[in-house]
């Protein structure tokens, strides 16, 4: 293998590719990246088989050929080279790379022992063009929720969905859950991803990326972006049928700023180290205000109170945590909470005609 | 078809690394074959893929080896395990159980926050500072090391139960945590429980009291168990039988099971009949107090951890002052060097001189030679006037050969000093009676154990 390519551009590949290289497996060779000729362009890759990400990037190739290197040592030299040319040459197993005065031979092992990539049949699946904006924040809204505890392995990732003709993604780590509509769809999709995979998807998107194309087949998904590949598997089972867990219908709402909620939200948080970082809100109709209460023992209390529109009057008690959280990747400028009763589950939305984002919160038995 | 599969693997597995063996081709099986098709399941996409690219040509080859040439062979992808999970998954369908899957929380402890409640699962709780690495073998503990790491390669194998027994501080723990790290480190999927038996009687408590749920799953849902101080639960009824069940369920499937105790099973004079057979059935290894060598290594060994090279004289002082046990040692010794560090002054023997003064005065500064033999009469319920009459009783015999034998190993004292102290008059008695007891402590079990507690008593 011999070749020619920029700096820039294998830096970035590298760094790209690199995170998903690991040593904590327990086969040696998956800490290697994967370089090989791709025609005119440079295939570089890693897996930790649970996903696998590839870039392509354009090389003047001289002689075709692959070989692994540790990811670390080259990610790390090459993103200290300046920006100039690199010279990549194979031999015997070991890499020689030099750019202007800096010269190196890293010491690789041969491309066979790299698992393979697996492949997806573009035919036989199913296929969405997402536009990057839209796919960031549908991602963003509903990673959050998904639980880390792998004795549930299905609530570990996002359960992508079609449901009535929609496409849904949701995830819940059974204290609290979240749903996000993203697109039409005419076909039937169930799939849960795993949330390592979405992060990867979500660090591979750059600036300049418009769409992001989905593949999924019965046993694994592929993100392509411009020249970027993620390929993972999907978490085997079937996800909860969660949707009769958000109750149609509240007693209680009341419709807040959402930059104000934000603000008691996160200062009723300072007083919140009692009993699990709770808050009480109240909601008083009467009075039109909704106040959150937080009491540390040790430190103090807290009463906020803000204006509101509120139907009927209650208490509930929730996690400071969630509830920031939740605010923090509800769109719009206002949002509704509503809820029924303490112990019923609390409702959190944009206000908007459209509403195509649900969060919902389980309170806290206080 | 398994049996196939069986050999296939087995094969296999002589011909690659045990890496490569682990990551591919465990949890594969094959499932159906006839003439025209093999179907093998393999875990996930990246298995398949690397069967059918890499692996196709030598399963196929040690397949026709076998006498099976089959026209294709094809990988489909099953996870391990799938059919417990989809049952549990199932149940979570159920209209019942779907309501319960978002719960509220209880917000009694901030820890909890967003685990479940269940308490299914199974936090390692090991410290992986204990490694077998850092353990300093001697001639008091080789066979406890050797065991520990026969176990460690094969958990569930080889002696199970594993049951340690010994005084405070000799490195039973460290023992049974270096098995459980290391067990994690070879496969880190395996489920090591490591718990204080007070631990194990809490949370039966719990389960009675308020029926809180979860607890023989904990305890039944892994692949080692480690129970420390095992003597606490003794007077324990319920627990113990809670605990016969669970260690039962445990030995018949295979799973390794580690138990530390103060005595030996047949020792603990509460514990019940079937519990003390079972402790009895694996094997039982008593970690004795290090010898001199060993306690030097060891003070050696922790003083380059911290940094520091300490003299020879140093070392041997600190070990011959401190013969309790190692966490005393360890003590001395971190005393030693903060006080060196405080006043920026060697830690060498003057140092350690003017500070053991402290640590020694806790216990008698110098023994007597009547204090040995009080102490022994006293141990066997003698008076210490038959210890020293002209009786030659068999039940008198052996304390006074233990006293002698004390004398010379505590004291240093001459023969004819040693036969003077116990009344007699010809000092190859006391030469023929230290021998004795030197060779009766390498063999006998009654006779270490007597010798042990006694020294014990004599320190403490």
């Amino acid at each position: 293998m011999e070749l020619t390519i920029t700096q820039e551009n294998f830096a970035r590949a590298l760094s790209a590719v690199g995170r998903v290289a690991s040593s904590k497996t327990g086969l040696p060779i998956l800490s290697n990246i994967l370089l090989r000729t791709d025609n005119n362009r440079l295939l570089v890759a890693a897996t930790n088989l649970e996903v696998a990400t590839t870039q392509y990037i354009g090389a003047k190739i001289a002689k075709s050929g692959a070989i692994t290197v540790p990811a670390r040592l080259i990610s790390e030299f090459v993103s200290s080279l300046p920006k100039d040319s690199i010279d990549l040459k194979v031999v015997n197993n070991n890499i020689h790379i030099s750019s202007g005065k800096f010269k190196s031979i890293i010491n690789g092992v041969i491309a066979d022992e790299f698992p393979e990539l697996p492949t997806i049949n573009e035919e036989s699946s199913i296929s969405y063009t997402i536009n990057t904006d839209d796919f960031k924040q549908a991602v963003s809204q509903t990673i959050i929720t998904a639980s880390s505890d792998s004795t549930r392995p299905v609530l570990t990732g996002v359960y992508w969905h079609s449901h009535e003709g929609q496409l849904y993604l949701a995830a819940t780590d059974g204290y609290r859950l979240s749903e996000r509509r993203l697109v039409e769809t005419k076909s039937e999709v169930s799939a849960i991803i795993p949330v390592q995979s979405l992060q990867e998807v979500l660090r591979t998107i750059v600036e300049d990326s418009d769409t992001v194309d989905i593949l999924f087949d019965e046993t694994q998904v592929r993100f392509r972006i411009n020249e970027a590949e993620i390929i993972s598997r999907l978490v085997d089972g079937n996800f909860p049928d969660y949707r009769q867990l958000i109750p149609a219908k509240s007693d209680i709402s009341a419709t807040v700023n959402k930059q104000e909620f934000v603000r008691v939200t996160k200062i009723a948080g300072l007083f919140a180290r009692e009993s699990g970082g709770s808050v009480t809100l109240t909601v008083d109709a009467d009075t039109k205000s909704v106040s959150l209460h937080s009491i540390a023992s040790e430190y103090g209390e807290n009463t906020s109170e803000l204006s509101a529109e509120a139907t009927g009057s209650g208490q509930v008690t929730l996690n400071s945590r969630y509830l920031a959280e939740a605010l923090s990747v509800i769109e719009g400028d206002t949002l509704e909470f509503s809820f029924t009763g303490k112990l019923s589950p609390c409702i959190l939305k944009s206000v908007v005609k459209d509403v195509n984002y649900y969060h919902v919160i389980m309170p806290l038995k206080s | 078809m398994n049996a196939l599969w069986q050999s296939v693997l087995g094969e296999i597995e002589l011909s690659v690394s045990h890496a490569t063996f682990t990551t591919w081709y465990k949890n594969t099986e094959l499932i159906s074959q006839d003439e025209e098709e093999l179907v093998i399941s393999v875990p996930n996409i990246f298995a398949k893929k690397q069967f059918e690219v890499k692996f196709n040509d030598q399963v196929k080859k040690v397949l026709a080896k076998n006498g099976v040439e089959p026209k294709r062979i094809t990988y489909t992808i099953i996870v391990a395990g799938k059919k417990t999970r989809i049952n549990r998954e199932t149940t979570l369908n159920n209209n019942d159980n779907v309501s319960q899957l978002l719960a509220s929380q209880p917000s009694t402890s901030p820890l909890t926050l967003g685990r479940p409640t269940s308490g299914l699962s199974v936090t390692g709780n090991l410290n992986p500072r204990y490694t077998f690495d850092n353990f300093i073998v001697g001639s008091s503990n080789d066979l406890a090391y050797t065991a520990s790491q026969a176990v460690a390669a094969n958990p569930g194998m080889k002696y199970n139960p594993l049951y340690f027994y010994g005084g405070v501080g000799l490195g039973k723990t460290h023992l049974m945590q270096a098995v459980g790290n290391e067990i994690i480190k070879n496969n880190p999927n395996a489920k090591v429980l490591y718990v204080s038996s007070e631990t194990f009687v809490n949370e039966f408590l719990d389960y009675i009291r308020f029926k809180k749920k979860g607890f023989s799953d904990k305890y039944r849902n892994i692949d080692v168990l480690i129970v420390d101080d095992m003597q606490f639960i003794a007077n324990k009824e319920k627990t113990q039988e809670e605990f016969f069940h669970t260690f039962n369920f445990l030995h018949q499937n295979n799973k390794q099971i580690i138990i530390s105790s103060d005595k030996p099973p047949r020792s603990i004079p509460t514990l019940t009949e079937r519990l003390r057979s079972r402790f009895e059935m694996g094997m039982s290894i008593d970690v004795q107090m290090p010898d001199f060598e060993t306690r030097c290594a060891i003070l050696s060994a922790k003083a380059s951890l911290s940094g520091v090279e300490l003299n020879t004289e140093t070392v041997e002082y600190l070990a011959t002052n401190i013969k309790t046990n190692i966490r005393e040692l360890e003590g001395a010794l971190n005393q030693l060097l903060a006080y060196a560090e405080l006043h920026n002054i060697e830690p060498d023997i003057t140092t350690a001189e003017g500070l053991l003064g402290n640590v020694r005065h806790s216990r008698p500064q110098h023994l007597t030679s009547k204090q040995i033999i009080d102490r022994t009469a006293k141990h066997f319920q003698l008076a210490t006037e038959e210890m020293c009459s002209e009786k030659r009783d068999k039940h008198i015999v052996i304390p006074r050969q233990i006293a002698m034998y004390l004398l010379r190993s505590e004291l240093h004292l001459s023969f004819p000093k040693i036969a003077g102290e116990l009344g007699r008059k010809d000092h190859t008695t006391a030469i023929h009676s230290v021998e004795k007891i030197e060779k009766a402590i390498k063999l006998d079990f009654v006779i270490r154990e007597q010798v042990a507690s006694i020294r014990e008593k004599l320190y403490a």
